[in-house]
């Protein structure tokens, strides 16, 4: 018995031998610019680097605080706790397997801390050879992605029609008569040049991983966005209208402006699928309800305004939020409305809130979502220069501010309906509203807790009132906004509505 | 085994809390805990609990305090009773951390944009008011970033206080 207890203890202290055992010693930075050394230690499955060493290594600083540490590399501010694998940088999230240790009060990070930091920093890649102990700092590279070219013409709109292999980073360069499509991978492209028949394009370049398309007059303008599924990029080229007289300046990275006023309405039923939303005392859904309301506002929209309007979703479908904006950016929507129900502890709670955007939320995030789906629009060719950034900036504020006058009048027409009393328009970091190139707010018609209102969001006649209030609202926006931007009114077209499908692609050449 | 034992560390090295006195030094503090009011705005109560010294050891203390619910009468518990508080960290630069868990919030929680906001953003007032160097809250759900909590309020960037959402007497 004794002999078997010690042989237990034995093997417990060798498990946790096992656990505990640390090895440190000398690794290898190796980056473009050369070989340092640095302290390396490994425990529990996990490789620890020197923090300090790798930092002034890649020619940064680190900064202890009672809270953590703080890392300043380029322009970039990162900052980790002690006991927290998560950091963070410029407000994004650097995940860590494990939480940083700290040895002989300095502290190491898994490696896996410095590969987060620069891929969300610079376009290096960080990867850990364990075998010869090199921490290896090399540009991104990127696998070949196979490209397909179709040209179409759809009811006087020349279209480019780029198929991936698989998704790819671009950017949309323009200069006078010609736009190059410029891909950060390696391409393997269909054919060197090619002459196209079409009004707009005149021949088709691959070159490296460029394509560049030569067009037929040099004020044509393109607008470009992707779809999935496959990935694809799709160019519409047009030609530029002349400016309209008092017209509000081209928002940067937006919808084209030579279409002015409201013609497209993107309408966005709340939820979806396996995600019902709130759900009332007698399980009315919102997500159920939120379609029924939303099928006969889009009817309404569409015979009153004269307004092409596409619903995000027409079925019990699940639709992710990002692809809900994505959709009225494709669409080049000039207003996107997301339609809920409401839901508060309270039982009480009653009445219709509405909300916008709030600034905090709308800067970054916005502006990376609507330059990879706006790129052609952007004034200036590159990407990173502060001038586009300032017109960002101002595009976003011009995109609140009329999404507050339009959240405004929908709070309004909808309280004067129910006859509640106002629960004001509010702004917050809705998800669904972020990234959107147009004004933008989300509706909460009622309170679907409460069980009066849930009885009443069932009734037709109090779902017919919410749609003629929510019609009247868009109606006084659109009137407002197009008296402001000096437009002569059209003469209503003929209504149309539409799915969620995609824009139309037309036929391959 | 000799050489297993032999490769055991044989530097200092410990878990790393930034100021191991400071976090086990327990003392009764008054904190404020922000619920919803029958106004539908965020009020506040005040309750005294043992509170380690350092902020980064009191912070997660604090939200598990918050998630036991309002002891005030009208006050309003947020979020749902199953949330569990995984962890909470405090960074240099006043980012706190937050992860969550619990069953309602892993498998899909059904709620309202209003129940939705004022739950996420009772945790920034609660967080924020109670730490001076606290400016704002990055929510994780189960050790993972998370699009949001219940499908309205996006958790892609950190959440800042919003005085709008607090009874003008309780900012």
């Amino acid at each position: 018995m004794k002999r078997l207890l010690s042989l237990g203890a034995v093997l417990v202290l060798a498990l946790a031998s096992i656990v505990l055992a640390q090895t440190s010693g000398q690794a290898t930075l190796r980056s473009p610019a050369g070989d340092r050394p640095f302290t390396y230690v490994q425990q529990s499955g996990q490789t620890y680097v020197s923090t300090n060493e790798v930092v002034a290594a890649l020619g940064g600083t680190i900064t202890p605080d009672s809270n953590g540490y703080k890392i300043t590399i380029s322009n970039a501010v990162a900052a980790f706790g002690p006991d927290s694998r998560f950091g963070v940088v410029r407000d994004d999230l650097i995940e860590m397997p494990v939480p940083p240790i700290t040895i002989e009060g300095a502290p190491y990070v898994p490696w896996q801390f410095f590969q987060g930091l620069l891929a969300k920093t610079s376009d290096l890649d960080v990867t850990w050879d364990a075998a010869n102990h090199v921490l290896l700092i090399r540009p991104r590279t990127h696998d070949v992605v196979g490209v397909q070219a179709s040209v179409a013409n759809v009811q006087g709109i020349s279209k480019i029609v780029l198929t991936l292999s698989a998704p790819a980073e671009y950017t949309i360069l323009k200069e006078q008569g010609a736009y190059t499509v410029r891909f950060k991978s390696p391409i393997q492209a269909p054919f060197a040049e090619q002459a196209v028949e079409d009004p707009s394009i005149a021949k088709l370049t691959f070159a490296g991983s460029d394509l560049r398309i030569q067009l037929t007059a040099p004020d044509i303008v393109a607008d470009a966005y992707k779809l999935d599924n496959p990935p694809r990029i799709v160019l519409d080229f047009r030609k530029a209208a002349a400016p309209v007289p008092g017209q509000l300046p081209a928002l940067p990275g937006a919808r084209p402006q030579e279409l002015p006023g409201i013609r497209t309405i993107v309408i966005d039923p709340g939820h979806g699928g396996k995600e019902v939303g709130a759900v009332g005392p007698d399980g009315l859904m919102e997500k159920d309800i939120t379609l029924a309301l939303c099928r006969k506002l889009a009817a309404a929209l569409a015979g009153k305004t004269g307004a092409r309007v596409v619903l995000t979703r027409d079925d019990d479908v699940l639709v992710s939020l990002d692809q809900r904006t994505a959709l009225a950016n494709q669409y080049k929507a000039d207003l996107f409305l997301s339609v809920h129900m409401n839901s508060a502890v309270g039982k009480v709670a009653k009445g219709s809130e509405t909300y916008f955007l709030s600034l905090e939320a709308s800067d970054e995030l916005a502006r990376k979502a609507a330059e990879t789906e706006n790129a052609v629009s952007a004034p200036v060719a590159d990407p990173t220069s502060d001038l586009k950034l300032i017109l960002w900036d101002l595009a976003q504020q011009t995109y609140l501010d009329e999404s507050s006058r339009f959240a405004q009048a929908i709070q309004e027409e909808m309280n004067a309906a129910s006859g509640v009393a106002n629960r004001g328009v509010k702004q917050a970091p809705f998800k669904v509203l972020v990234g959107a190139t147009m004004p933008a707010a989300l509706v909460e018609v009622g309170f679907i807790s409460n069980p009066e209102e849930e009885a009443k969001l069932q009734s037709d006649d109090f779902q017919n009132l919410m749609v003629d209030a929510l019609t009247r609202a868009v109606q006084r926006y659109k009137t407002d906004y197009e008296t402001r931007i000096g437009m002569v009114r059209p003469a209503p077209a003929a209504p149309a509505t539409a799915t969620a499908a995609p824009p139309a692609t037309g036929t391959v050449q | 085994m000799v050489a297993i034992l032999a490769i055991v560390a044989c530097k200092k090295q410990s878990t790393a809390t930034a100021n191991v006195n400071a976090a086990n030094k327990v003392a009764v503090r008054p904190v404020r805990l922000f619920y919803e009011s029958p106004q539908m705005v965020l009020v506040s109560e005040t309750r005294n609990i043992a509170l380690p010294e350092s902020p980064a050891a009191a912070i997660p203390v604090v939200i598990r305090e918050l998630m036991k619910g309002p002891a005030s009468a009208g006050a309003m518990r947020l979020f749902p009773a199953d949330t569990v508080v995984r962890s909470a960290y405090l960074l240099p630069g006043g980012t706190v951390i937050v992860d969550l868990g619990g069953s309602t919030l892993t498998q899909g929680w059904g709620t309202g944009s209003h129940h939705e906001l004022m739950a996420a953003y009772s945790l920034v007032e609660t967080v924020t008011a109670n730490f001076a160097d606290a400016r704002r809250v990055r929510f994780v759900v189960n050790g993972a970033p998370a699009e949001t909590l219940a499908g309205h309020v996006s958790l892609a960037k950190s959440l800042s206080p919003i005085p709008q959402l607090v009874d003008p007497r309780f900012r």
